[in-house]
Formats: C-alpha cells, sequence, structure tokens
C-alpha cells in the first residue's frame, strides 16, 4: 500500500505538498470508483438474498411427491407440456430454488423460466407418460404435486435403476419388479401380501459399533446372522430379502432407512449386538422405536394412531398422505402398533428358541428406525460385552439359531397380517 | 511513480480488487452460512432466575440422581446436595457434574469419567441443551443398553430436579450429533422414561 493511502493527513500539510495534494486527488478518484462497486456489491448481495422456494422430492408406493415451500401463499398455476410441468407463480421476483437431493423414479430436475409476471418453475420428468395432482397446505405455504405414472412404453432407464441401489447388483431386476407390483397394487385392491423384507445389519466399515472383550465386533457379528437370514426368508418364504448392506462397508443410518423406502419394503429388522455398562448384562431384547412425544405431541400423533388402520386393514392411501404429510422424517410414527406386534413375535421366537434370557420388547429412540416407512424393529440379540455370550455370538451354530428364530417369527407375523 | 498517465496505481488496483473480493467473500459467508443457525445460549430465560443472590448465605437443596446399576439394566435414585440459590440451570449443572463424577454408593458411572460438562442451557419452551465435550462419545463404549442408560441418567435427573426442564437435548462440542454409539437418537430432544426408573 502507499504511504499516504493510510492516514487522513490534515488539510494544512495537504496544501503545504505538491505531492500530498495530488495523493489526495487520487484518493478522490478512488472514492469515485470505489462507490460504485460498493453498491454493485449491495446489488450482488440483494441478489443472493432472494427469496427462497424449498424442494424436496419423494417417491411413495405408486407416485412420486415433489413438495415446495413457497416463501408465502402465493397463487399459481401448473401446465403440463410434454414431460414437463410448469408451476407459475404470480410473482415478479426470480427466487432461488433450494433441492433436497433425491432419487426418484420419476422426477429428473429442476429448473426455472422467468416471465414479465410470473417466475415459472419447470419441473422436468423422465418421460411424458404422467399424470398429476395437486393440493396446498395451507398453513405452512406448501404445495405438493404427485405425479403418477400412466404409460408403461418407457421403462424406467438403467442409470437409474443402478443408483437406486448400488450395492447389490443381484437385487436390480427385483427393484424393477417390485416398483411396477406396486403400481398396479395401488388401483386394484392394496393387499397386504409381503414382497420385500428388508434386513438391516447393523453397523459396518469404520463405524464398528460395540466390542466384545475377546475383539469381535458387533458389525461382523450382525452381518453373519443377516446373512444367514436372507438365505432362510428367500429359501422358505419366497419374498424377497434385501440387505442394506452385504459386506463390511459404511452405510448411513439415513440411507438404511432408504432402502426399506426404496424397496417399497413390507417389514424392516435391523439386527444389532448388545452391550451394557454392566458386566454380566445378558439376554435377548426387541425393540420399536419411541417417539420421546412430549404431552401435546403425544396428543397430535395420537390423532395419527387412530387414523392408522389397524394390523388388519393397511393404511388407505388418503390417510397415509396425511401421515406423511405431517411426518415427513418420522415416518415410523404411522407403523408403531404394527412394529410392536413384529416386535413381540420375533421376541417370542427368541425366547423358545436361544435359551438366552428374556429380556421382553421395548421401545427406545433409535435414529435408525425413525424413517422407515413399515413395520420395522431391531433386535439385540445377545450381548457382546458378556464374555459368555460373546463366544457363543462367534460360533456359527448359534448364529444360526438366532437367524432361525427371526425368521419364525417373521414368518409368523406374515401369517397373521396375510 | 509516474506522472499522469495512470488514472490509479496499480498498488491501488490490487487494493480495490482485494477488498471487492473480501466483500463478496463476506456477503456469500452472511448469507450461505446464517441459515443453519446454532441455538444461542442468549435465549436462556429460565422463569426462576435469580440475580445477585451473593448477600444470601449459600442454601443447599437436596437432588435424586439416578444411576445404573449392576444388579439390573433399570436407573437408580441417589441422593445428592448441590447448593441451591442460582439459577435453573446453574443447578443443573451442578447435577449433570455429579452425574459425571459417579456414584456414591457403588452404581455404575454413565458417563465417561473423562467428560467435561461445556455448557448447559434451557430455553423458554422448556428445553435443556446439554453440550458436552468430545470424551462423551469417544469413551463410550457404544451398544443400545450402554446408550441408553447414559442418555436417560441424564435425562431423567434433569426433568425429575428441575420443573422447567421438560425436555432434553444433548449436544458433543457444541453440535448436533446424529446418534451417540450409532444407535440412540440424538437429533432429536429427549422426554423423561419412567420406565427405565427402578421401582
Amino acid at each position: 500500500m502507499s504511504p499516504d493511502a493510510g492516514s487522513i493527513p490534515a488539510a494544512s500539510t495537504i496544501l503545504g505538498s505538491r505531492r500530498t495534494l495530488k495523493a489526495f486527488n487520487e484518493r478522490r478518484r478512488y472514492r469515485l470508483i470505489f462507490l460504485p462497486l460498493f453498491f454493485s456489491c449491495l446489488v450482488l448481495i440483494l441478489v443472493a438474498s432472494r427469496p427462497v422456494i424449498q424442494i424436496s422430492t419423494r417417491d411413495y408406493e405408486g407416485y412420486s411427491r415433489v413438495l415446495l415451500t413457497l416463501p408465502s401463499n402465493l397463487s399459481c398455476s401448473l401446465e403440463k407440456s410434454d414431460a414437463f410441468l410448469q408451476v407459475r407463480l404470480r410473482s415478479r421476483t426470480v427466487f432461488e430454488l433450494r433441492q433436497e437431493p433425491f432419487e426418484s423414479r420419476l422426477v429428473k430436475s429442476f429448473s426455472w423460466v422467468k416471465g414479465s409476471d410470473f417466475f415459472g418453475l419447470i419441473i422436468e420428468l423422465r418421460h411424458g407418460g404422467f399424470r398429476y395432482e395437486s393440493f396446498r397446505v395451507e398453513r405452512r405455504n406448501q404445495l405438493a404435486i404427485d405425479f403418477y405414472e400412466t404409460a408403461f412404453e418407457v421403462p424406467p432407464s438403467k442409470e437409474e435403476k443402478a443408483a437406486a441401489e448400488p450395492p447389490r447388483k443381484e437385487n436390480i431386476p427385483d427393484v424393477g419388479e417390485a416398483r411396477t407390483e406396486g403400481a398396479s397394487d395401488r388401483g386394484v385392491s392394496g393387499g397386504t401380501k409381503i414382497r420385500t423384507i428388508v434386513i438391516d445389519p447393523g453397523h459396518g466399515g469404520l463405524e464398528v459399533g460395540a466390542k466384545g472383550k475377546f475383539g469381535s465386533l458387533e458389525k461382523d457379528i450382525t452381518l453373519a446372522i443377516s446373512l444367514k437370514l436372507q438365505s432362510l426368508i428367500e429359501r422358505n418364504l419366497g419374498f424377497q430379502a434385501v440387505l442394506t448392506r452385504d459386506r463390511d462397508i459404511d452405510v448411513s443410518l439415513d440411507n438404511r432407512a432408504g432402502v426399506a423406502n426404496n424397496h417399497h419394503a413390507e417389514l424392516f429388522v435391523s439386527i444389532h449386538a448388545n452391550s451394557s455398562l454392566r458386566r454380566n448384562a445378558s439376554g435377548s431384547e426387541t425393540y420399536f422405536l419411541s417417539l420421546n412425544a412430549t404431552d401435546e405431541e403425544a396428543r397430535r400423533l395420537a390423532y395419527l394412531e387412530n387414523t392408522t388402520a389397524q394390523l388388519e386393514k393397511p393404511l388407505d392411501n388418503e390417510n397415509k398422505d396425511d401421515i406423511m404429510m405431517i411426518l415427513w422424517d418420522m415416518a415410523q410414527s404411522a407403523y408403531l402398533k404394527q412394529s410392536q406386534r413384529l416386535a413381540e413375535i420375533i421376541q417370542e421366537e427368541l425366547n423358545t428358541l436361544l435359551g438366552t434370557a428374556d429380556r421382553g420388547i421395548k421401545q427406545a429412540p433409535f435414529k435408525v428406525l425413525t424413517a422407515v416407512a413399515c413395520p420395522a424393529v431391531l433386535v439385540e440379540v445377545a450381548f457382546i460385552s458378556n464374555p459368555d455370550e460373546e463366544k457363543k455370538l462367534t460360533t456359527e451354530a448359534f448364529q444360526e439359531m438366532i437367524a432361525q428364530a427371526i425368521f419364525q417369527g417373521i414368518a409368523r407375523y406374515v401369517k397373521l397380517i396375510s | 511513480m509516474s506522472r499522469k498517465k495512470p488514472m490509479i496505481s496499480p498498488v491501488r488496483w490490487t487494493f480495490l480488487v482485494l477488498s471487492l473480493i473480501v466483500l463478496l467473500v463476506l456477503a456469500v459467508v452472511f448469507f450461505k452460512g446464517g441459515r443453519r443457525e446454532l441455538i444461542k445460549p442468549s435465549v436462556d430465560v429460565s422463569p426462576v432466575e435469580v440475580s445477585g443472590q451473593e448477600d444470601l448465605p449459600p442454601k443447599n437443596k437436596e437432588i435424586v440422581l439416578f444411576f445404573p446399576a449392576e444388579e439390573d439394566s433399570l436407573l437408580h435414585p441417589e441422593k445428592r446436595r448441590i447448593s441451591a440459590g442460582s439459577s435453573v440451570a446453574g443447578e443443573a449443572r451442578q447435577a449433570v457434574e455429579e452425574l459425571i463424577k459417579g456414584s456414591a454408593q457403588g452404581f455404575l458411572s454413565p458417563l465417561p469419567p473423562e467428560t467435561r460438562l461445556r455448557e448447559i442451557f434451557i430455553t423458554r419452551d422448556g428445553t435443556a441443551y446439554v453440550d458436552f465435550s468430545k470424551e462423551f462419545m469417544e469413551k463410550h463404549p457404544s451398544g443400545s443398553s450402554a446408550e441408553l442408560s447414559t442418555i436417560y441418567s441424564v435425562v431423567n435427573t434433569l426433568i425429575y430436579n428441575f420443573k422447567p426442564i421438560r425436555k432434553v437435548f444433548i449436544l458433543v462440542e457444541g453440535g448436533e450429533k446424529e446418534t451417540l454409539g450409532g444407535h440412540v437418537n440424538l437429533s432429536r430432544a429427549f422426554t423423561q422414561l419412567d420406565s427405565l426408573i427402578a421401582q
């Protein structure tokens, strides 16, 4: 920096020398340039802070939903052309689109256009064979648009299938099957047939879970049991059994729930080995989700439970929509009763088959269960923190027995609801 | 330095460009960074706040701590005296610190002894934010039962003893964590779980 740029000299010294006077003039010029620059920065800042439209996209059985959260209650109109749907908002402002990352079989991407008196949000779909329904959620300035596939001529692209479940190639044809079945089912009867069961071997990769005294890791035991359970289900139940991981890799808890929801799983069973602060804790227990609700939250949830159908009757789509809207990230809360029943049955089988101490069924706020949109339980097969049980857990025979017990529980539950 | 030719010297130019970049960076940081607003301790408005109690003699108050025990997987009460008179957050801090110190009656330690309580504050809606140091997670053995014992010894102790606290949200190193050790969800506030309390 030049020496005269820093401090402001007194007027007398400026007049005193030509050199400083020149510097003073330069400073004025610099101000002349700096001011417009400053204002252009301000304009940039204003542009950067334009109002936001939040976009979240999710697939449900038979349809995909795009949920737009608008900054205010703007009026809008929808216009379909080919594989595009334009949402016209009566507003002169340019909105910033903020998308949650999504994976959808119908919705491809979002973009926007600016008209003289409107802002157009453009939703691009994978093909033109769709119809849509929209409704507003008033309190929250939200607009929900549901897309239904109407044409079958364009099958979902290969990349899409691969993206839905990358780690398990052998399941890909089944994924497609489950989807088309789901779509046709919805129209006909919405029967309670079980098609896919998702098994979740707890932990994996760097996330090792609990450790035993002899060095065995929870992640290895859960995987071994899950693989055995998978083959039992596929051999004897005739259902597809999908694992959230089939080898020693990291899978985030959200993605585990995602596997279940993407496959429209009918059941989700997470396998874990327990660990306690107590040295001699032992036995098996089965958990379903607890919501940690305060009284007023509990009242709101009671409403949901009442609108949720009982075990014999599946959710009809209207109620399902309600629940999805209210509990975007707490999908499991709509299935607590079914989950409890599943937990009871699995626990009974564990008690009869394993001879481990019965610790009963319990409720706990386990992260992996929160977003699963089907009956879901977490089985703590035995205590890895207990040296005796740890030894047993590493044996093939005991793992086989556990898998058999859980399998029988699942089979009984399936029979019960079909 | 040349005479009249350059309107602005190269030094000035770089200065201008630099200040422009700084402004832009500031603008971006301001607008992108501002959305994920952390919960500020300044919302700490506990209704029972009393100020300037220096002149009062320090009074004792009896509270009940909940510890896991060796004989079952429940939480067992243990009475403890703390100094009363400070804010609810101050008393809650003492309660959690007593939990970290461990039991005097031979119960198990619910929290790793290396854990430090960084901060505790209570928001208007009755949520106590309890901010632990990283040892809370790092030294924890993980496992469903162990995590539940740890979490609910803190949660039940706070909600049982302090009326204004209705929920407990656990932070680690000032931030929200997904789970404690891969099981129990830390991204939501906890309510009391009575089924874990002995008797």
